[in-house]
C-alpha cells in the first residue's frame, strides 16, 4: 500500500450550503478568540491560554462533519476545536472565566475543556499528549463495531515526541479508526520548525508508515473539508487511519503575553492573503453564493452570540471550594 | 559584593558562570539557544548551547550519554512535569551508571525544571512532584526558595558528579534578592536557619518559605517565636538541622505545597518522629496542599494549596496541644 | 572496503569467541546452578553482526548497546575472566558485580554502557555522539539496539535528533524478529507491511539500509561506510542487520529458589516453527564464515580447529576465574551511590 494520497480533492468539494455553515462556525471561533484575548487581558480569563485565530477554517472544515458520537481531542490551543464540534459557547466561555456552569465546572479551564455530550474529550497541556487517547477511542470504537472514529488535532511540535511514531505504528498496524490531524504552523513553542528537524512536511515524517497521507492548504477551507471528508469516509469503512496535514499560521504569539519577538514579522497585507475566514468570503462572493452585505451580518451575528455568552458565563458564580475535595474521588458529580 | 537581581537571573547566572569555568558545560532544551542573538549561543556558541524538539526522552538520556563520554549537560526541561513524559531516563538510568558499573563510569548532569505554579495554569500544570524524586538512589534535589541559594545550588549542581534535579519555583521567578556577583556555591544537604525562634520549629520549602516568614511575623506579634528553616535540598536532606532546632523547641511544623503523601514534610516529620521524640512536646503538624489537583479557577485553587492563615493555624495547633515535658512522661 | 585476510581471520576469532562464551554462559545454568542469578540474555547467532560493525571502528570511539551486550566488549577487548566474574556477580567482575549481565560497561575501551529498558539507551548514544561532536576528535559512536527498539519513542526522538545535529552516530539495529516471544509481524507496521524496517530512516533524512547480518564482510563493508560518512561529518546512518538469534530471549525468570535454565527458542516453544528454528540453526554465521575462509582458501582446518580450541580454553578460564573470585563485601552495596 502506497502511502502518499494524492487524489483530485475537487471531486469531493463541499457545497455552498456546507460553506456557509464553516463560514458561520468559523466566525463563531473567530469572535470567540478575539473575545478571550481580550478579557484575558481584563483579566476576567486567567492562566495560559492559547488562542486559535487563524485555525478555524481546519477547526470548522474537519468538526463539521463529524457527529456528537465521534471523539475529538485537541491540544492546548483547543477552543476552535472545541466550538467546532459544538460545545455551547456560554458553557465555553463560563469554563474560561472560571465559573461554577463552565463545561467542567471551573476545574479545567483553557487546556482542559471536556464536553462528552458533543464527543470533545478534551484538550490537553502536554504536547501530544491526546494522541494515544485517540486510538483508545478508535479502539472502543471498533471493538464495539461501530462506525464511529477518533479525530486529534496536534501541532508540528508534537510530531517530533516519542509517543508520535509509537502511535503511527500502532494504530496502522491495528487498523483504528483514528484521524491525525495536524496543523502545520512552521513553530513550535517559540522555534521554527527547521530548528527541531530535517523534515519539513510532516506527512513525510509518517511517509515510512503505510498509511494514507494528505497536505492540504489549511487556510484553504474548501480543500480541508474535501481531503478530510476522503479520509473519513475510509476510516468510517474500516480502512484505517490517516493523516491530515493542514499548513496553517497562527496570529498572535505561542500564548498571550508572547511578545512575539521570535516570530518573524507578518505583515498586514500578508495576513489579508491568508486569513481563511476572508478567503472564504472572497471564494464565496466570487463563485456568487454570498452576498456582498452577509460578512459583516455574519461577524456582527457572531459577535452578538458571544456577548450573550459573556453575560451569561459572568452570571455564573465561582465554584464552592469544597468541590475541589469533593471531585478528587472518581464517582464525584458527572 | 552583592546586588539585587531576580531569581531566574540568578539561576541563569550561575549556569552562565559555570559554562565560562568549564568548557564541558552543556546547556540543552526546548526554549534554550533558539537563535544566535540568544546570550548564551552567543557567548559559548552553538555547539554548547542547543534548542530541542519536544522529546525530553532523547533530550534527558542525550545528556545521560553525553555525560558518560565526559560533559556535563544542563538540560532545561522546562517544567517538573514534562519530566514525567521521559520518567525512566529520569530515575531508572544517569542515576544508577556510577553504581551499577561499580563506579567505573559517572553521569554528571543536571535537569533543570521550574515547579509549582499556580495563577490559572490548571491540573497538568502546576504540581509540586518533587515527592516522587526524593529517595531515588544516584539522584540529588535542589529546592531553592532565594535567588542567593538559587544561583548557589546551580553552581554546585553542575559541579556534581552526579545526576541533580534542580527544581525552582515558578512563584519566585521575579522575586529579587542578594546575589553575590562571583563565583557562589551553596552546600547540598545544608538547611539554612532563614529566620531563627524559640518556641516552634517551622520547615518549608520553596515559595512556602516565604509564607512560613509572614506566618511567623503575624505569630511573633502575639508572642509566639518562630523558628524557620528551608531545607534547602532534599536529596540530600539535612535532618540534624531540623532535629536539634526540635530539641530546643519541642514543636514541630512541616509546610509543603505537595500533597500529603508525596510530601517532604512527611519525610522529616517520620525522621523527627524516630529520631527527636524525645524533644517533641506536641504532635507534628503538617500543613500541605490537600490531595487534589489543581483546579483551574481560583477559590479552589486556594482552597487546597497552604497560604499564611493555614500555616499560623497550624502553628497555633502545634502550640495549643503542647504538653509538659512531665505530663508528656505519664503512663496513659 | 574490505578486510584483508588477517582482519577476516581476525573476525572469524572474535566470532568463534563470543559464541564460546556465551556457550559457557549457558552451560553455567546447568553446570554450576545457582551461580547465575537473574536475567542473561545472549549474543549467540549475532557474532558476525556485532564482530563486523566493532571491526569498523577505532580506539577512541564508543559503543553502546542493550542488555544483550556481551558480544560487543569481547570484540572490544575487554578481559573476558573479568566479564564472566560479572555475571557469576564476584568482585573481581568488570563492575565488581554490582551491574551483572545486562550492564557491563568498559568505558577505558569505549563502551561506554547498556540500559535493561527496551531503547533506552539510543538517546544515551545520541548524547554521546553529540559529546563527540563538540570534542571534534573525529570521534564516532555506534549504538546497538534491537528491532523491538524501533517501536519506542526514545528511537524516534534520538534519530530525529541525529540527523538534525548530524551527528557521528551510526545506529545498528539488530532485527531479529522476536520481541521476547513476539513476532515483528505482530507489532511493526513495517514489517506487517512485508517491508524492511530500515524503511524508518526515511522521516529522519538518513540512508536506511538492510543487510544479511550473518555476513561478517558485507556487515563491516555497511558500517564502514557509515562510520566514514559520520567520521566527516555527514550525519547518521540507520543500519538494519537482520539476525537470528539462537537462544531463547533469556534465561528463564523464577523466584529465589526455583532453578533458572534455559527454554527453547520461542519460535518453538510459543509459534510452533520448528522449521524456522532448524533453519536458523543451519545458517548458523560462525560455521558458516568459517566455510567461506575455508573454501576461499584463507584459513585451514587446522588453524580454524585451534582456534576454537583456543577460545575454548580461554573461556575454560574466564569460568574458573569467575567461579574462583570472591562474593564481595555486604556493605559494599552502599559504595558508589554517589559518585
Amino acid at each position: 500500500m502506497t502511502a502518499s494520497v494524492h487524489r483530485d480533492v475537487s471531486t469531493a468539494a463541499p457545497t455552498p450550503d456546507v460553506l456557509r455553515d464553516l463560514l458561520t462556525t468559523m466566525w463563531r471561533i473567530r469572535a470567540f478568540e478575539e473575545r478571550v484575548g481580550a478579557l484575558k487581558r481584563a483579566d476576567e480569563v486567567h492562566g495560559l491560554i492559547h488562542l486559535s485565530i487563524g485555525g478555524e477554517g481546519v477547526a470548522a472544515a474537519v468538526c463539521r462533519q463529524l457527529r456528537d458520537g465521534d471523539a475529538v481531542y485537541s491540544g492546548h490551543r483547543a477552543h476552535g476545536h472545541a466550538v467546532a464540534k459544538g460545545t455551547p459557547l456560554d458553557r465555553t466561555m463560563a469554563e474560561l472565566m472560571g465559573r461554577e456552569d463552565g463545561l467542567c465546572s471551573g476545574m479545567g479551564g483553557s487546556m482542559h475543556l471536556v464536553d462528552v455530550a458533543h464527543g470533545f474529550l478534551g484538550a490537553t497541556g502536554v504536547v501530544g499528549g491526546n494522541i494515544p487517547l485517540a486510538l483508545g477511542s478508535a479502539l472502543a470504537a471498533k471493538q464495539r463495531g461501530t462506525d464511529a472514529v477518533a479525530v486529534v488535532f496536534f501541532g508540528d511540535g508534537a510530531v517530533q515526541a516519542g509517543l508520535f511514531t509509537e502511535s503511527v505504528n500502532l494504530a496502522t498496524l491495528w487498523r483504528l479508526p483514528v484521524l491525525l490531524v495536524c496543523e502545520n504552523n512552521g513553530f513550535a513553542e517559540f522555534t521554527p520548525r527547521s530548528a527541531h528537524t530535517t523534515v519539513e512536511r510532516v506527512s513525510d515524517v509518517v511517509a515510512p508508515y503505510p498509511l494514507p497521507r494528505t497536505t492540504v492548504d489549511g487556510n484553504e477551507v474548501g480543500e480541508v473539508w474535501s481531503a478530510f471528508s476522503e479520509l473519513l469516509a475510509r476510516a468510517r469503512a474500516g480502512e484505517g487511519p490517516a493523516l491530515l496535514e493542514c499548513l496553517t499560521h497562527r496570529l498572535r504569539g505561542h500564548y498571550e503575553g508572547d511578545p512575539d519577538r521570535y516570530r518573524e514579522a507578518v505583515s498586514t497585507e500578508d495576513w489579508q492573503r491568508k486569513d481563511p475566514i476572508l478567503r472564504l468570503q472572497r471564494a464565496g462572493h466570487d463563485a456568487g453564493w454570498l452576498a456582498a452585505d452577509e460578512p459583516a451580518a455574519l461577524e456582527a451575528a457572531a459577535r452578538a452570540e458571544v456577548d450573550e455568552a459573556v453575560a451569561w458565563a459572568r452570571s455564573s458564580p465561582f465554584p464552592a471550594v469544597a468541590r475541589a475535595a469533593a471531585l478528587v474521588e472518581s464517582g464525584g458529580a458527572r | 559584593m552583592a546586588r539585587e537581581i531576580t531569581y531566574i537571573a540568578a539561576i541563569m547566572e550561575g549556569i552562565h558562570q559555570e559554562m565560562s569555568r568549564d568548557e564541558d558545560v552543556l546547556l540543552i532544551g526546548q526554549s534554550v539557544g533558539g537563535s544566535p542573538e540568544d546570550p548564551f549561543v552567543a557567548a559559548f556558541g552553538p555547539d554548547r548551547v542547543r534548542v530541542t524538539p519536544i522529546s525530553e526522552t532523547a533530550e534527558i538520556g542525550m545528556a545521560a550519554g553525553a555525560a558518560l563520554a565526559g560533559k556535563r549537560p544542563v538540560v532545561d526541561c522546562t517544567m517538573a512535569e514534562f519530566l514525567l513524559v521521559a520518567m525512566d531516563q529520569v530515575v531508572n538510568e544517569a542515576n544508577r551508571f556510577h553504581y551499577m558499573s561499580g563506579g567505573r563510569v559517572t553521569a554528571p548532569l543536571v535537569l533543570k525544571a521550574g515547579y509549582g505554579f499556580t495563577a490559572g495554569w490548571a491540573g497538568q500544570h502546576t504540581g509540586s512532584i518533587y515527592g516522587m524524586f526524593m529517595g531515588v538512589p544516584g539522584l540529588k534535589v535542589a529546592l531553592p526558595s532565594t535567588p542567593a541559594d538559587a544561583k548557589g545550588l546551580m553552581a554546585t549542581a553542575i559541579r556534581d558528579d552526579n545526576p541533580v534535579l534542580f527544581l525552582h519555583h515558578y512563584l519566585l521567578t521575579l522575586e529579587t534578592g542578594d546575589v553575590p556577583e562571583g563565583e557562589h556555591l551553596v552546600p547540598f544537604g545544608q538547611a539554612a536557619i532563614v529566620r531563627p525562634g524559640t518556641d516552634v520549629t517551622l520547615v518549608a520549602t520553596g515559595w512556602t518559605v516565604h509564607r512560613a516568614l509572614e506566618a511567623a511575623e503575624e505569630l511573633a506579634a502575639d508572642g509566639v517565636s518562630v523558628e524557620v528553616i528551608d531545607p534547602r535540598t532534599i536529596a540530600p536532606l539535612d535532618v540534624d538541622t531540623v532535629l536539634a532546632s526540635v530539641e530546643r523547641t519541642g514543636r514541630l511544623v512541616l509546610v509543603d505545597q505537595a500533597t500529603r503523601h508525596a510530601s517532604v514534610s512527611a519525610i522529616i516529620a517520620a525522621e523527627v518522629a524516630e529520631a527527636g521524640f524525645a524533644s517533641l512536646r506536641a504532635p507534628i503538624v503538617q500543613v500541605t496542599a490537600l490531595d487534589a489537583p489543581i483546579a483551574y479557577s481560583k477559590p479552589m485553587e486556594d482552597f487546597v494549596l497552604p497560604d499564611v492563615a493555614k500555616i499560623v493555624a497550624g502553628v497555633r495547633r502545634a502550640v495549643d496541644a503542647t504538653v509538659p515535658h512531665d505530663a508528656a512522661t505519664a503512663v496513659r | 572496503m574490505s578486510t584483508n585476510s588477517q582482519d577476516r581471520v581476525e573476525m572469524f576469532r572474535t566470532m568463534v569467541r563470543i559464541r564460546e562464551f556465551e556457550e559457557r554462559v549457558k552451560r553455567t545454568f546447568a553446570e554450576h546452578p545457582g551461580v547465575i542469578r537473574g536475567h542473561t540474555h545472549l549474543a549467540d547467532g549475532a557474532e558476525a553482526s556485532i564482530v563486523g560493525s566493532i571491526a569498523a571502528i577505532r580506539p577512541g570511539d564508543q559503543v553502546m548497546a542493550t542488555y544483550r551486550c556481551h558480544g560487543y566488549p569481547i570484540a572490544l577487548g575487554t578481559d573476558t575472566t573479568a566479564m564472566m566474574a560479572e555475571i557469576y556477580g564476584r568482585s573481581n567482575g568488570l563492575c565488581g558485580g554490582y551491574g551483572g549481565s545486562m550492564h557491563l560497561a568498559d568505558p577505558e575501551r569505549g563502551f561506554l554502557g547498556t540500559s535493561g529498558i527496551v531503547g533506552q539507551s539510543i538517546p544515551q548514544a545520541t548524547g554521546a555522539a553529540y559529546a563527540a561532536q563538540v570534542r571534534r576528535a573525529g570521534e564516532v559512536v555506534l549504538c546497538f539496539f534491537g528491532d523491538g527498539a524501533s517501536k519506542q519513542g526514545a528511537f524516534h526522538e534520538s534519530l530525529n535528533i541525529a540527523s538534525l545535529w548530524k551527528l557521528p552516530i551510526v545506529f545498528v539495529m539488530e532485527n531479529n524478529s522476536y520481541s521476547v516471544s513476539v513476532r515483528v509481524e505482530q507489532e511493526d507496521a513495517n514489517a506487517a507491511a512485508g517491508e524492511p524496517l530500515a524503511t524508518k530512516a526515511k522521516a529522519y533524512s538518513m540512508p536506511g539500509v538492510t543487510i544479511d547480518g550473518g555476513d561478517p564482510d558485507v556487515v563491516y563493508e555497511t558500517v564502514a561506510e557509515a562510520v566514514s560518512r559520520a567520521r566527516a561529518g555527514e550525519g547518521p546512518t540507520l543500519v538494519e542487520s537482520l539476525v537470528y538469534r539462537l537462544s531463547a530471549h533469556g534465561n528463564s525468570i523464577a523466584p529465589p529458589g526455583v532453578p533458572l535454565h534455559y527454554p527453547e527458542h520461542e519460535a518453538v516453544t510459543v509459534f510452533g516453527d520448528v522449521a524456522e528454528y532448524e533453519a536458523a540453526k543451519r545458517g548458523d554465521p560462525v560455521p558458516r564464515f568459517r566455510g567461506a575462509l575455508v573454501t576461499g582458501g584463507v584459513l585451514d582446518a587446522a588453524r580454524a580447529d585451534a582456534i576454537v580450541a583456543e577460545a575454548a580454553d580461554e573461556m575454560q578460564r574466564a569460568v574458573d576465574g569467575a567461579l574462583a573470585g570472591p562474593e564481595p563485601e555486604p556493605a559494599d552495596a552502599l559504595r558508589f551511590v554517589h559518585a
